[in-house]
Parts: structure tokens; sequence; C-alpha cells
């Protein structure tokens, strides 16, 4: 390699991540208030590659809020998030996923009208090819490439376990299996970081505890770095590596599970004063 | 390489995700049963021979139609065809995007008078008039398209009634342009200058929009429209870019509305202002709902009907002697759309399109009570594990992490 051509490379941020040691994702005093309420108070947050990243806190902690940030449907007052040290403060939400973020909602986010499988293929826009004129004038590749999105939409909900919902609606679903499509549209994204809102909500604790296994799975198969908000806290103990507690907009606390399992501040802000340890 | 490790692992009981509920509702006793959702249901020879029937009796009915009916009576057959396209238009912004619009007429009538400009004053090649009315229906509703970035539901609606109004009162009185009250002319094209040869025109090119709006939801941009309609959040949560789809759903509506302008213009080969009242605008948004939101052949169903009821309506009155024709009159038409609004409302949300549901999934070579469902028996079978998407291959997989089960959490920053 020329000298030139390596210049140009470090240039065009390809060789970046390799030479520089880059966090996945690191939000830097991320702050954001509505009207008096200051939802997020100087957040700094780091996720390494490869990690399960939890992110607990009461109810109103801000943790969706957060969420929200990195995802870039707010606009932090101050602060910065970075994917890959890129700054993406700025990014539209639909920019982030096309570099690697995808996330799942607290209240279910799936297209209503769609099936399933519809929802798998919708979810992959951005890994379609083809460009939307010739999608509409019948291109011959847009036919071929049809086949694959749908082929590869199979086999997102095969990987789920949910093959033999493909062609259901969604209104007859439990909010568990919403929730699980959900995740597997996501999948459809190709994310390299997968946000997890609240994924254990309408789940039963043995479904739960499967799911935990398939959070795991996931981060071997797929290579896949996980950010999750979940309230059940055994949960988060037993699957992240690192967990960040958010109070009243503030970070409480972070660790690993077992300083956050013995953190007297986490298990007040949890249970009450008094209490002396978490689960 | 851990990957791979695993993958060539023997078959390990899946774990069961959750909410497996297959098939619970009561359509599921007489629906036909899959047993690989992979799969797409085929008929039977019988079937595909039966459907082909219907489908050729159709088109057949269509070539045969302008010379079945009374020769006075040809040009409404191509006013059908014409609203057909129309709310094919109005489809792709109401039932794909879920924007309203109460002033389409405006983008059927700049199309229109576009077309008249270009082939009576500048003496273009009707091709030409053509694509120059299919631009300006997309210029003047991507102007109103901006406007919806920021505005919607009511105060959407009402914007779209003050630009309907604004082009019909002001923008085609320009008597430079549009020649005023009196009117522009619009020729035909040569070869398809007597009445019946433009109802084949027309019908052609409503073949070609529908083709076109078939591809349109079957891929990409179709999928990313319908998908924002039900939730922009969520949509752009996919990697959709939510403001330059909207903006395609309002340059493809007014594209094919222009083009419908166009051939609007041929029927009379004469247009003027007062051929685009809110009226007309109402007519349209009546025809796309009672056709049904989101489906095509219901929706041209729609305004192939709204199309002829006033010549229906006016025929009765005259021809036809008994109740309830003589009572009614063309007068009655906006009271019947109004009935027929609030029936499909109340009744039928899914239109026309709704209670044609079993034929019409019949007609697409599926089978007529309900679509397949799958083998519940799926549910439990095994899964093998890194059968899924685990490999480049698949285009699905992240980037391979080396030494991933070994990578633990690095340095930290001290701050927080």
């Amino acid at each position: 390699m020329s000298p030139g051509s390596l210049t140009l490379a470090l240039l065009s941020g390809e060789l970046m991540a390799d030479v520089v040691e880059y966090p996945l994702l690191h939000a830097e005093q991320v702050s954001i208030r509505f009207g008096g309420l200051q939802a997020l108070d100087r957040v700094d947050f780091q996720v390494n590659d490869g990690e399960i990243v939890g992110l607990i806190g009461p109810n109103g902690a801000g943790k969706t809020t957060f969420f929200n940030c990195v995802s870039g449907f707010y606009a932090p007052d101050t602060g910065r998030v970075a994917y890959r040290g890129r700054d993406i403060t700025d990014l539209r939400p639909d920019q982030r996923v096309h570099l690697g973020i995808g996330r799942t909602f607290q209240q279910v986010g799936l297209v209503r009208s769609f099936t399933v499988l519809e929802n798998v293929m919708v979810a992959q826009h951005q890994k379609v090819q083809y460009d939307t004129g010739g999608g509409m004038f019948g291109s011959p590749q847009s036919w071929a490439e049809e086949h694959l999105v749908r082929d590869r939409a199979f086999e997102v909900l095969d990987y789920m376990g949910l093959l033999h919902l493909a062609h259901s609606r969604l209104d007859g679903l439990s909010y568990g299996t919403l929730k699980q499509v959900e995740v597997a549209a996501v999948l459809g994204t190709d994310p390299d970081v997968l946000m997890l809102d609240e994924p254990l909500a309408g789940l039963s604790p043995e479904e739960g505890e499967a799911f935990g296994d398939r959070i795991l799975e996931m981060r071997e198969e797929l290579g896949l770095t996980v950010v999750v908000i979940e309230h059940h806290v055994p949960f988060v103990l037993r699957v992240c590596d690192y967990i960040y507690v958010l109070n009243f907009g503030q970070l409480l606390a972070e660790g690993e599970p077992h300083d956050i399992r013995g953190n007297l501040a986490v298990a007040e802000a949890y249970m009450g004063e008094g209490a002396t340890a978490l689960a | 390489m851990a990957r791979t490790e695993r993958a060539d692992d023997a078959i390990t009981e899946a774990t069961q995700p959750a909410g497996v509920e297959p098939s619970a509702d009561g359509r599921a006793r007489h629906a036909i049963v899959l047993a690989d959702p992979r799969e797409r249901w085929r008929p039977s020879p019988i079937g595909v021979i039966a459907r082909l029937a219907v489908i050729a009796f159709y088109i057949l009915l269509v070539i045969a139609i302008p010379h079945l009916i009374p020769g006075t009576l040809v040009n409404v057959a191509a006013r059908a065809a014409v609203f057909a396209i129309v709310a094919v238009s109005m489809n792709v912004l109401m039932g794909y995007a879920g924007q309203v619009s109460l002033g389409h007429q405006a983008f059927v009538g700049v199309g229109a008078f576009t077309s008249a400009y270009f082939l009576s004053e500048a003496g273009m090649p009707y091709p030409f008039a053509l694509a120059a009315s299919l631009a300006t229906g997309a210029g003047a509703a991507l102007v109103l398209g901006m406007v919806a970035l920021r505005v919607r539901g009511l105060y959407l609606a009402l914007i779209t009634i003050a630009y309907g109004l604004f082009a019909k009162e002001v923008i085609f009185n320009i008597r430079s342009l549009t020649g005023g009250g009196a009117g522009l002319r619009a020729p035909r094209p040569g070869v398809f200058d007597s009445d019946i040869a433009y109802v084949y025109f027309c019908a052609a090119v409503l073949g070609l929009i529908l083709v076109f709006d078939w591809r349109l939801t079957a891929t990409k941009a179709g999928r990313a429209i319908e998908a924002l309609r039900d939730d922009e959040r969520v949509a752009s949560s996919w990697g959709i870019n939510v403001t330059a789809y909207k903006l395609l759903a309002f340059v493809i509506s007014g594209s094919i509305a222009g083009l419908a302008g166009a051939l609007f213009a041929g029927i009379e080969q004469v247009v003027s202002p007062i051929d685009f009242d809110f009226t007309l605008a109402l007519t349209f948004v009546l025809m796309t709902v009672v056709g049904g939101l989101g489906n095509r052949w219901g929706v041209i169903q729609g305004g192939i009907f709204f199309a002829i009821l006033p010549t229906l309506l006016e025929k009765g009155h005259s021809n036809w002697h008994f109740f309830p024709f003589t009572q009614l009159n063309a007068q009655w038409e906006p009271l019947i759309g109004a009935l027929l609004l609030i029936l499909t409302l109340v009744q039928f949300p899914g239109g026309i399109a709704q209670q044609q549901e079993h034929l019409l999934r019949w007609l697409r070579f599926q089978p007529f009570r309900a679509d397949p469902v799958v083998d519940p028996a799926l549910a439990g079978r095994k899964r093998k594990r890194g059968a899924g998407p685990s490999g480049q291959a698949s285009g699905l997989a992240g980037p391979d992490v080396p030494g991933l089960a070994d990578a633990r959490p690095s340095e930290r920053g001290t701050d927080g």
C-alpha cells in the first residue's frame, strides 16, 4: 500500500476503527430538558464492541429519553453522541440506522397494518441495493432482490423462532410475541448495536429466561453489541457485562454486575431508603 | 470462528420464544394449512384456468364496452378511465401515505392546462405535452408536500382545500396561459382521435399506471411509504427517511394526477377553469374512500362508479320509468355520494374492496376463503442452532468480531 493510499484510507475513515481504539458508542455529557424537567443531566455512557450493557433505573429516570438521544429522535440540549468515534449528534434517525444502530420501542414499534413477514421486509429498507426508481419501474434487479429480501425475512424469523407466524397479522398476537417480532424486525436492519427498550415486558419468567439466552446467543452468532433497558434486575445482572444506573436523569452508578448488586445507592433508589442490596 | 464451530454443533433443542398461539381465531378452521410458510400457495390447474378465464373475461369486457354503449355515451367511458387514474393517484396519497388531499382537482387541472397549452398554443407533439403535464402535476404536488411536512391532520386538510381553490380561482384564470373563462382547446393525439379509440388510449394508460402502482407497493419505496403512514417513528427507526418518502408520495400522486389531467382535457377537447370546481375534489375523495383506501382494485371501481353516476342518474330519470329512477336526476349525486360515504365509514371501512375481499384474493391466485395459514406444528419444531443468519453469506450478520468470547469490557472513562 502506497503512503498516498494509506492517507486516503485514513481520511475516509476506513482504517480509523483499526488504528485508533474508539468505543462503539459513546455519549458525553448528554443533557436534555423538557420544560421544568431535567430529563437527562450530563450523562456519560460508553459501550464497547461485543458488550451487553444494561441501563436500569426507576420509572421516569430518563432511560428511554437517553435511548431517544442515541437513536436520534431527540436532540440533546448539550453533549455529544459518537459512534465508532464519529460524532452522530446531528444525524437523523434513519442515517444512524445506516451506521448500524438498531433500536426497539417500549410501546411495540411495528407497522400494525402489515403482517409479521412484511414488517421484517420493510425493516430491511437500508439493505436493499436497487434504487427507489428502479423498484417503481420494475427493473430486473429489483425483482431479483425482492426474492432476497423475502428470503432474508424468513431467515430472521426462523432465527427468532417466529417462522410459523410469518403470515400472521399483528392484531391477534400477544404483547410478548409482538416484542419478539419487533426484535426480529430490528435484526432485519442488520444492526451492529441492538438497543432494546424493555424487551421482557409481557413475557412470562420462563420466556424471559429464554430471551436472556437468546441475547447471549445473538452476541455470539451475529456479533451483536447489545444495550438493554430492563426493569427485571435479575435478568440484567445475569446477562449484562456492564450496567449503568440512572436516577432522576443523572448517572447514579455504573459498574460490573457484582458492583451494582452491592451498591447501596442503587438499592435505595430501587427499593427505598434502608435497603441494603439489590435483588 | 467461534461461529462456525457452533454451526457444526449438533442440533440443539431451541428454547421457544414467547407467545406461540397459532391460528386461535375461528377462521383457521376452514383455512388451508401450509406446511412451510416460505412456500407460496398455488391453485390447482383447474383453479388456474378458472382464474385466467375470469381475468380474460374482465379484459374482454373493457375492450367491448366502448362498442356496447350508445355512441353519445362513449365519452363517459373515457371519463371513467380518467377518474380511475385519478383514484389511483388519490390512493397513493391517502391510502398508502395516509395524507389528506381535498385539493386534488388542482393537480388534475394543472395537468390539463399544461397539456392543452403545449398542444394548442405551443404546438408541441402529444408525448411532450403528456410528459409536461406529468411534470407540472408532480411540481404542484411537491409544493403541497412541503407544507404537509410541517402541518398535519385537520390543518393539512384545510390547506389542501385552500390550495385547490387558489389554483382554480387564480392560476387557472391567468388568461395568457389558460385562456381564462373561454378555456383552451385540447386536441387528442392523432391516432386516437375518435371517441372509441380515445377510450382505449385512456384505458391503456390506466393499465400502465396500475402496473406501476403494483411495482411501487411490491418494492422498497411503497413499503416505506406505507410504513410511515402507520408510524413515522418506527419507520425512521428502520432507516426510512420519512421526509423524503412523504415527499415522494406527493410527487408520485401529483404526477399521476397531472397525467390524468392531460387525458381529462382530451375528453371534451376543451378545458376551462369551471371544470375544476371544489365539488370535483370532493368527488375524488369520495370515490377513493368508497372504493377502499389502500386497495387499487377497489379505488378504480370507486372512480368508475363516480364517473358514470351523473350520467346514470340522468339516463335513469328519463329512460327507466319506474321508482325510484323517476325521482332521481343528476342533482342527487352529492346526496348519493354522501350516503355511500357514511355507509362505507360505518359498515365497510375497507370500501368496495372489503366487500370483494374474497373475489379479489381469488383473482390474485390465492384461495377464495382466506389466506393460507401456517401449520401450527411448526411452532414446536426444533430449531437448528446456527442455521439462522449466522454467516456473511446471508448478508445479515454484522462484521465478524474475532475472539468475541474473550472480549471483555476494556478500559472505561473514569468520569461519571
